[in-house]
């Protein structure tokens, strides 16, 4: 909402109760917020059950494209989440895969650079993409075959990225109707111990300085992630809360879309960061900023169980 | 001093430019050559440029070579030239962690055997040289065995360039008294035989995005390139000409080191773009319009065979 003056509120109790009383579908980001890597926040499993059994619609808006949707179902019942579908999980890779199907109906094949989680959702998908395979021996960065159809390049994680993939890539961008895209904006994504890994972000900078082309980036801050969500699912944004713990894409994401945002304590951004957008002066950082602010979601644990 | 004007040089101005300098910096690819064809007549400017009495020095940021073997590449051409008068980003990348940060310890480089060359000539040792794939989990990428030592990470032109490397890089710079070194920022690399791949700004930024700091970037339009050759040959700028064929790197270094600024057209830029330079009036951007332009440097060759 423009002008919005948000206040960064940090509430609890009585207070939280009100929040979610008001609020019909309530949106979660994962890594930080309902686990760090293999272990839950506390209070988490419990938090999602209460909120479907008060008739909820509770969402899941990751932006970490490493695994398909399926094996993010599994990971959320070996850490204690009882009753989460396939359904309610929106990773960017899968709506990378739904946008190339959908939006941008590509008729021809995609060119990959991303890890197995990518990979997997496009085949869900039906989307075609170019065979991820070993070059011959006398293929090098000097002299390389080149797919005939390819429409659309897609960038994302990929740990198995090289100069090879970023030169072929290159080549098929300089076709200005070959479409560009990333999963994910993330320069970088926490693993357990406060060590950090590089995201999606630091490969498509690769791309967009070797084709002097920018990406459109699927994942948060970006509108379409909920554009995806709201296209299978009727949401009403006034009554739609964004809950994260990364400022610059989960906060701002919010914001794009109309809604109400909470920052949780638990992952990357800190309340100081949150304080500092607040109080400055130039009025792009207003979006930056939360509605409201709790150390913990379990924290709703007490506004639920009344 | 005059703003430059962006003048064709013909006539009787050739012969008063010459005159009015006593030694001229070539940039190479797109001036005195493209990939492993010299551009017709250089070799004669040069060497007659020698033979009346100027000096000549060869500047560019190509990392992939060592002084000698530019040295190599010059005779084989027709050049007559010395080790000693070429500036490539390997060498010059050496002499800046030698003589500015003054590195004590090893340095974690992405790059060329060339580079590794050049920085071991100086004393420096380093590491990460070569092909490395991914292996292991994600979790382990993190806690890669890092080397105590290490007091810098160098990126230069890489074919090898990969996800581990790029991981490596980032757990060095999560250190913030590393020092973070980048050879150039030019998009695209010239190849032998005409053909392009992605150049070193492509890994410079991945580097830079996933770590979320700047690198010192070393080569044009940094001013350390010229400094370098200044300070073993005394050079005076005001009696100095640069030639090159980019605006933003060549024509830029001239002008922020108070050179005079020739463009030639046989590689990158255009006259349009500089005279869209200069009518602009923007101070970011008149530094990118040379004094004078040629279509090919070889139309210096009348006036210094008169």
């Amino acid at each position: 909402m423009a002008g919005k003056a948000r206040g960064c509120h940090k509430i609890r109790g009585a207070q939280i109760r009100d929040l979610l009383d008001s609020k019909h579908n309530i949106l979660f980001d994962c890594d930080g917020v309902i686990w760090n890597g293999e272990i839950v926040v506390a209070g988490a499993p419990e938090v999602v059950t209460l909120l479907k059994q008060q008739g909820k619609r509770v969402f899941f808006v990751t932006n970490n494209c490493t695994r398909p949707r399926e094996n993010y179902v599994q990971k959320f019942s070996r850490l204690g989440f009882t009753d989460v579908a396939e359904e309610e999980i929106f990773s960017s890779a899968y709506c990378s895969a739904a946008y190339l199907r959908d939006v941008a109906k590509v008729q021809g094949k995609v060119f990959v650079i991303g890890c197995h989680g990518v990979q997997k959702e496009l085949q869900d998908a039906g989307v075609p993409t170019v065979e991820d395979v070993s070059d011959a021996p006398d293929v090098s960065i000097y002299n390389f075959p080149l797919e005939p159809d390819v429409k659309a390049v897609l960038v994302g994680y990929d740990e198995r990225f090289t100069f090879m993939k970023l030169a072929k890539a290159c080549c098929y961008l300089r076709n200005s109707e070959c479409l560009f895209l990333a999963t994910d904006p993330d320069p970088w994504h926490p693993l357990r111990g406060g060590r950090i890994t590089p995201g999606s972000g630091s490969l498509t900078a690769a791309l967009e300085t070797a084709s002097s082309r920018k990406a459109t980036v699927i994942g948060k801050p970006s509108r379409f992630m909920y554009e995806c969500i709201a296209s299978q699912f009727d949401l009403d944004p006034e009554r739609s809360l964004m809950i994260g713990d990364r400022l610059e894409t989960d906060i701002l994401f919010g914001a794009n879309c109309g809604l109400d945002t909470m920052l949780t304590l638990t992952g990357v951004s800190t309340l100081e960061e949150a304080q500092e957008y607040r109080d400055s002066e130039a009025p792009e950082k207003k979006d930056f900023v939360p509605d409201y602010v709790v150390d913990t979601i379990g924290d709703f644990l007490e506004a639920l169980e009344d | 001093m005059a703003a430059s004007k962006c003048t064709r040089l013909t006539g009787s101005l050739v012969k008063q430019l010459l005159d009015s300098v006593d030694s001229v910096l070539f940039d190479c690819d797109g001036v005195i050559w493209r990939g492993d064809q010299a551009i017709p007549g250089a070799s004669d400017v040069i060497n007659l440029l020698k033979k009346n009495g100027k000096r000549v020095f060869f500047v560019t940021n190509n990392s992939t070579k060592t002084r000698k073997m530019y040295a190599d590449k010059l005779a084989m051409l027709g050049f007559n030239a010395s080790e000693e008068e070429v500036f490539g980003t390997a060498y010059c990348s050496a002499m800046y962690l030698k003589t500015v940060p003054k590195i004590q310890g090893k340095v974690y480089l992405i790059g060329s055997n060339a580079m590794r060359q050049e920085i071991e000539n100086v004393g420096i040792q380093t590491i990460g040289v070569g092909p490395d794939p991914i292996s292991g989990a994600q979790t382990d990428w993190a806690n890669v065995s890092l080397d105590p030592e290490v007091k810098a990470v160098v990126v230069g032109f890489d074919e090898h360039f990969s996800y581990m490397k790029l991981n490596k890089a980032l757990q060095y710079l999560c250190n913030p008294s590393c020092l973070f070194v980048g050879t150039n920022t030019d998009t695209r690399l010239p190849l032998e035989g005409g053909k392009a791949v992605p150049g070193t700004g492509c890994l410079v930024r991945a580097v830079e995005t996933a770590a979320q700091r700047p690198a010192d970037v070393v080569g044009k339009p940094s001013n350390f390139m010229f400094d370098c050759v200044a300070k073993q040959f005394s050079l005076d700028p005001a009696r100095s000409l640069m030639v090159g064929d980019r605006l933003d790197t060549d024509i830029m270094l001239g002008t922020n080191c108070g050179l005079k600024t020739l463009l030639t057209l046989t590689g990158v830029s255009t006259v349009a773009e500089a005279e869209d330079h200069l009518k602009s009036g923007c101070p970011n951007r008149t530094g990118m319009v040379p004094d004078y332009y040629v279509d090919t440097i070889a139309e210096l060759l009348p006036a210094l065979q008169g």
